[in-house]
């Protein structure tokens, strides 16, 4: 457990030094000015959020495939992770989308299947809670979150698809080379959090396992001794 | 907004790393304390067996 402290203390390390640079030494942006410097924690937790997404859906093939209950623990904690990212995504592009659209929220499609995919992982995340047969519960989510994660690419192409309100994505090529440095290092400090989230998240669902495994079922005898 | 340029606006930057950083926070504590609170269920049924 210790390499996901150690994760976690880098992405804190790193999230400080960028978020110093981003604030205080990159120059402000021409037409959105100091507003702009916003995109130094959107963007960075929008490539992760994607990630998170992506290891989600591994660990729901990885399952399906191999029937072990490490990947659906490993698959608990993509689901969580991811969400809270999605969650905190809609709320920094709402603050950033205030001064510089007028609104605080439009059905645009990039906001829209955002919203869908944060939607639809709460409710994986909440039939993990409604069943309680840990070999159901792990494959009704697998097959959930591949059914979810269709919605991904519809995320990443919906800016080029329909050319809709939200800009283009953000890479090194779209963004002016002065940016650069607090956006990577940023997009490592999230990237070194979420790694040690999902790793610390994991060992949560193992330990909860184990104990559910560990438990007599439910029925037969105990029903018995209630009844 | 002035001529198309945004003016101001210090105050959403400043909303949105105050938040990036609340929900890290309290989520990386949340996940600490749940785990050694695992850890500690788990021990004690480790000593009995």
């Amino acid at each position: 457990m210790k390499k996901a402290y150690v994760f976690i203390a880098l992405g804190v390390a790193l999230l400080l030094v960028g978020s110093y640079i981003g604030l205080f030494v990159a120059p402000a942006e021409e037409y959105m000015g100091q507003v702009q410097r916003i995109m130094y924690v959107h963007v960075p937790t929008a490539w992760n959020w994607m990630l998170a997404v992506l290891f989600a859906f591994g660990c729901a093939i990885a399952f399906l495939f191999t029937a072990n209950t490490k990947w659906d623990a490993r698959l608990e904690a993509g689901l969580e992770v991811a969400t809270l990212f999605a969650f905190l995504l809609c709320c920094q592009g709402s603050i950033w989308a205030k001064p510089t659209w007028g609104v605080w929220w439009d059905w645009d499609p990039r906001l829209t299947s955002v919203a869908v995919l944060l939607f639809a992982f709460l409710g994986i995340l909440a039939l993990r809670g409604f069943v309680d047969d840990p070999q159901r519960r792990a494959v009704w989510s697998a097959v959930a979150t591949i059914i979810a994660s269709v919605d991904l690419p519809i995320v990443y192409y919906s800016v080029k698809w329909w050319n809709s309100l939200h800009q283009q994505q953000s890479t090194p090529q779209t963004v002016a080379s002065q940016f650069h440095l607090p956006l990577r290092i940023n997009a490592f400090g999230v990237l070194f959090l979420m790694i040690g989230f999902i790793m610390l998240r994991t060992r949560i669902a193992n330990y909860r396992l184990a104990r559910e495994m560990a438990m007599p079922p439910i029925g037969g005898e105990q029903a018995g001794e209630l009844a | 907004m002035t001529g198309g340029v945004v003016v101001g606006g210090w105050g959403f930057v400043i909303a949105a790393y105050s938040l990036t950083a609340i929900v890290f926070l309290t989520y990386g504590m949340t996940l600490i304390t749940k785990l050694r609170d695992e850890q500690s269920r788990a021990e004690p049924e480790g000593k009995q067996k």
